[in-house]
This record gives C-alpha cells, structure tokens and sequence, in this order.
C-alpha cells in the first residue's frame, strides 16, 4: 500500500517546498475601505515537513492557505512552489477544507475520484489508487455508500483520501478536525500522522488547539491579528512517531506553554 | 426539532402497519375488532369516508332542496355524465388532445427554461442583455397573449402549445436560475482549486445542486401547461377538454362540465406524480424540506 503512496521524487537537496517572501494581503471590503489581512509574511517550509499554524481568529491563516492554494491574489510580495512562482491552483497541492465539501449526488468513491475526473488523470490506475487511500483512512467497506450515511468524522477522512488522489506534493488543511468531538479528533490526529508518514507529503495544517499543533507539528508557527503576522516559529523536538500517551509527557507540556504564552502576549496588546 | 420530526415518523410509521392485517396473536373476536378500529383510524381510510360523507350531503341536500341541474348537479348526475362521455370516447379523445397540447408545451418550456437560464447563470453578458426582459415579461399576465397567439398560429395544435410553453417557461426559468447559483461557495472552491473548467463546474456541481429547484420549479410547469393549453382552447379552438367545457356551458350542460373538470383534476395530479416520481430517482441525496418552492 505505502509503495503507491510514496511519491517518487527526491527529498535530497530539493528547494523548499514553499517558500513565502514578504506575502501581504489587503481585502478590499463592500464599505470601500481595505482590510490588512497579511503583513509582510514570511516563510519557508522544507520537503515533507509538517508544519501548524495557529493564531487566534482573524489573523489570516485562511487567507495564507488560500493564497498558497492559489484561490486568491495576494497583493504584494512573492510565493514560489519549489521552483514555480504561483499563479493560480496547482495539480500540485491537495485541500482538505474545514468542512468535509463532499458532493452529496457522489458516491464516497467518486467523491475521492473528483480531482482525477478534473485532472483528466487516468481513472482505471487512480480507482484503484482512489480505493488503497480509503483503507488506509479506515473507510473500506464504504466507498459505494454516498456521504450522508456516513458520520461527520468518517466524511472527513474521505475528504482526506481526496484531497491526497492526485498524488499531490503538498497538502493544505483548514482546520480540518474543528468540528469534531475531541475523542474522535485525537483518533485522527494518530491516522493522520500515520497517513502523512506513508505519503510522504509536505503539511500545511492550520489548527486553533494548540494541543493538536504540538502533536502533529515539526514546527509550529505562531500568528498575530491585526495585522496578520507571524510572531514565531517554533521547532517541536518531540520523537515520531508520536502516540496520544505523549500528550502527558513534560515536553509535551513545556512547548503547549510556550506557544500559548506567545498567543497571550501578542493578543494582549489588542 | 429532531425529536419532533423522529415521533412524527414513528406515528406514520405506525398508522401504515395499522392498516396491514394484524398478525393472529390474540383471541380472534377482540382481535379483529381492534383490527377494524384502526383501520378506522388509518388516514388515507379517513379522507376516503369524509370525501364519501360530503358527496352524500351533497346528493341529499341538493334532492331535498330541488336544485336545478344547470346550477349545481347532484354527484350522481357528475357521475353518469362522466361515465356516458368516456364510454363514447369523446371525454377520453378530448383529454388526450389537451394532454398532448400540455406535455408538448411542458417539455419545450422545461429545455428553453433550463438552456436560457443555464446561459444567464453561466454568462454575465446573457444575463445584463435578457434578464431585464424576462423580469419584464415574469410581471405580465401570460394568458393575456393567448388571443393575440392564436391570430398568429391559427386554431389548431401550434397556438395551444405555444400558450402553454409561454406560461410554463417561466417557473422553470427562474428556478434554474436560482438553483444554479445556490451551489455551494466551498464545493466551488474545491473544483477551483483543481482548476475545473467552467463546464466541469456546471456538471459537477453547480447543476446537480440545481435540481432540487428545477423540479420544484418544474412541477409548477406542469400545471401552467395544462392551464395554458385550457385557455388557449377557451380563446379559439376546434377540440380539446378546453373547447369541450365551452360547448358544455353554453348548453347548460353542467352535469358534463363538472366532468370535464374532474378529467382536468385528474390531468394535473397524474402529472405532479410523475414528475414527483422523477425527483425522487434523480434528487434521492436531497431531502424535499430543504427546498423552497418559488
Ligand atoms: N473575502 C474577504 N473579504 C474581506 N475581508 C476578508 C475576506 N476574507 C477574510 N477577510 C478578513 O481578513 C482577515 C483574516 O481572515 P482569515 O479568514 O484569513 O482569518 P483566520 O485566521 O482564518 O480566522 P479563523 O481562525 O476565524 O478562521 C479577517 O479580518 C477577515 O475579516
Ligand atoms: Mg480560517
């Protein structure tokens, strides 16, 4: 199964993944007037890295997911993917939104088949691609079902399969787990872990529990409002991979401190 | 709300297994009076005895008081007139021209609406150019240009469809409009993202998320097709249930105008069920209370 899933490419003195240069963002909003979403953002992340995001509502971490997804056009500085400065949406990147956005007229398995039939990829070798992903995030048995039979964690781990069909080098997710209980959100920050490492796949993960963060991350990066900025990027040193037993561990609860006390500090001064 | 909804269920659920035979458990003369109760108390048991009730009200209050049968014919009168008329074939090869009139409107006004209102969704020119138009004509009153049709299309077939494709054009027009643009803003990221064409958006997504309102909107269609073949058969017309119902009148027979109108009745129900019987193949991932009628 991991064979399908391991991408081809060398991870060996590649560029970075992504690499972001003095990114701001400005809305224009209905009133006329324009909101500073981003400020002078600056960040790299390396090949098969994962990396969190987090901050508190409002400081753009939706808006650099989407200008990264190329959805949106930022407004001034630079965005490269690897090589390739951005244009606009790449067969490159996966999206895992912070709703499953499932078409419900789909069956599970061609909901996770909607980005080949796009691409125009090969359905007979995807299909069977499109069926490994489901086992792999635990929804065999399940592909002919369509997605309002399925519960809200189970659809979206179909979202995941999905947003990974395409064999994309990087995947970007929104709060993914927001809406989830937290039984069934730790369940899935394990899968993921393990989903991530069989992959092998660059993560951008946008998540408000820094718990999760800790986690999930390689490097956690710290965003402030108003403008939105990044106050610190932070390297979690914990070993992979990673069980929920670590959650208890002193480490554990040093980097959760620390984090949070960068998000109290900067949020404080608004 | 949720549990409303689930005790609402369980009663329909019960009052349909009260309608079966019940299961011979119990002692057989209790039994079957129980059986009887609820059979009395089943629903569809229930409109049936009333409809009954008040066609015999009818009969006796309209013998008792002598009403004249070119007023208000008594239901047994309705019956036989019905019965005479289709037996001789004239009721049923009136209503099969009328039908045919309807149905051929219905499914021109059902690929203009869908095709026009696909085009202003899709292109802001098509939309800045004919909207202003189709919000112009949606405030007239269409059966107003049934006479000036038949001028123009005579008094055969043509006229009457072309009536009846006016009137039922704008429902389905309308709600495909809607429904084309109610797709859901992340479901349209997800294909943007992939970057869909604007015809892989429309397929995937944005039309299947239409047609919970086209069908609504094309369940009205049906009755205004049936409404506009009538009043264009009214204006001028040599057959039809419409042209038939005037002959009628005009002789006071009202007996057999209450007949054309059952035959009316029964046009438009057969009509909403097959295409409720559509819906529910085609929109079987929507449940019906999400869609709002227009
Ligand atoms: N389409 C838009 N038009 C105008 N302003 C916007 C738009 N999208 C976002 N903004 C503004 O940009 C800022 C950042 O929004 P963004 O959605 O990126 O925040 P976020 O960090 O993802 O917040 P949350 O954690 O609540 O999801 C906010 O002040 C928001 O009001
Ligand atoms: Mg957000």
């Amino acid at each position: 199964m991991s064979t399908v899933l391991k991408a081809d490419r060398s991870v060996a003195e590649s560029p970075a993944e992504i690499r972001i240069t003095d990114l701001s963002m400005r809305y224009r909003t209905v009133s006329g007037d324009s909101v500073f979403a981003l400020d002078r953002v600056s960040l790299a992340i390396q090949p098969r890295e994962f990396v969190c995001v987090v901050g508190t509502s409002g400081c753009g971490k939706t808006t650099l997911l989407r200008i990264i997804a190329g959805l949106v056009r930022h407004t001034a500085g630079r965005v490269h993917l690897r090589d390739r400065e951005i244009s606009g949406p790449s067969a490159d990147v996966g999206i895992v939104f912070q709703g499953p956005v499932l078409l419900p007229w789909k069956t599970v398995l061609e909901n996770v088949m909607i980005p080949v039939v796009v691409l125009g990829l090969d359905r007979d070798a995807h299909r069977r691609r499109a069926m490994e992903l489901l086992d792999l995030v635990g929804l065999s048995g399940f592909e002919d079902k369509y997605p309002k039979e399925l519960s809200g964690g189970m659809q979206q781990r179909a979202s995941i399969a999905r947003a990974l069909v395409h064999q994309p080098s990087l995947l970007l997710m929104d709060e993914p787990f927001g809406a989830l209980d937290a039984m069934t959100r730790e369940t899935m920050n394990l899968e993921l872990q393990r989903i991530v490492k069989d992959a092998a796949i660059t993560v951008l993960f946008i998540t408000h529990s820094i718990q999760e963060a800790v986690f999930l991350g390689d490097r956690i990066v710290v965003m402030t409002p108003r403008p939105g900025r990044i106050a610190e990027s932070m390297t979690i040193d914990l070993p992979r991979p990673r069980e929920l037993d670590a959650m208890s561990a002193p480490e554990f609860g040093s980097y959760v401190r620390a984090v949070r006390r960068l998000l109290n500090a900067r949020g404080m001064t608004h | 709300m949720l549990r409303l909804r689930n005790e609402r269920s369980g009663l329909r659920g019960t009052t349909r297994d009260e309608s079966l035979p019940a299961a011979a458990d119990e002692g057989d003369r209790s039994e079957r009076a129980g059986a009887a109760s609820r059979w009395l108390r089943s629903n569809k048991v229930q409109i049936f005895l009333f409809t009954i009730g008040i066609l015999l009200v009818w009969q006796f209050v309209n013998e008792a008081l002598r009403v004249p049968s070119y007023l208000l014919p008594t239901p047994s009168a309705i019956a036989r007139a019905l019965y005479s008329g289709v037996v001789d074939g004239l009721f049923i090869k009136s209503a099969f021209i009328t039908l045919l009139e309807a149905i051929t409107g219905f499914l021109i006004a059902a690929c203009a609406g869908i095709v026009l209102g696909t085009a202003i969704a899709q292109f802001a020119i098509v939309e800045r150019l004919v909207y202003p138009y189709i919000v112009g004509l949606q405030s007239l009153p269409k059966v107003a240009i049934a006479p000036l049709v038949i001028v123009w299309f005579g008094y055969g077939f043509s006229s009457k469809i072309v009536v009846s494709a006016t009137i039922a054009f704008f429902p389905v027009l309308v709600n495909v409009i809607v429904g084309l643009k109610s797709a859901d803003a992340d479901q349209l990221d997800l294909m943007r993202s992939l970057n869909a064409s604007r015809w892989q958006k429309l397929r995937l997504v944005q039309f299947p998320a239409a047609l919970p309102f086209i069908f609504a909107g094309l369940d009205v269609a049906a009755i205004f097709s049936v409404l506009g073949a009538i009043v264009a058969e009214f204006v001028g017309s040599q057959a039809g249930l419409g042209n038939l119902l005037l002959t009628f009148n005009s002789n006071l027979d009202i007996s057999s105008v209450f007949a054309c109108l059952i035959l009316l009745g029964l046009m438009g129900t057969s009509l909403h069920f097959a295409i409720q019987l559509l819906r529910r193949r085609m929109v079987f991932w929507s449940r019906e209370d999400e869609v709002r009628k227009l």
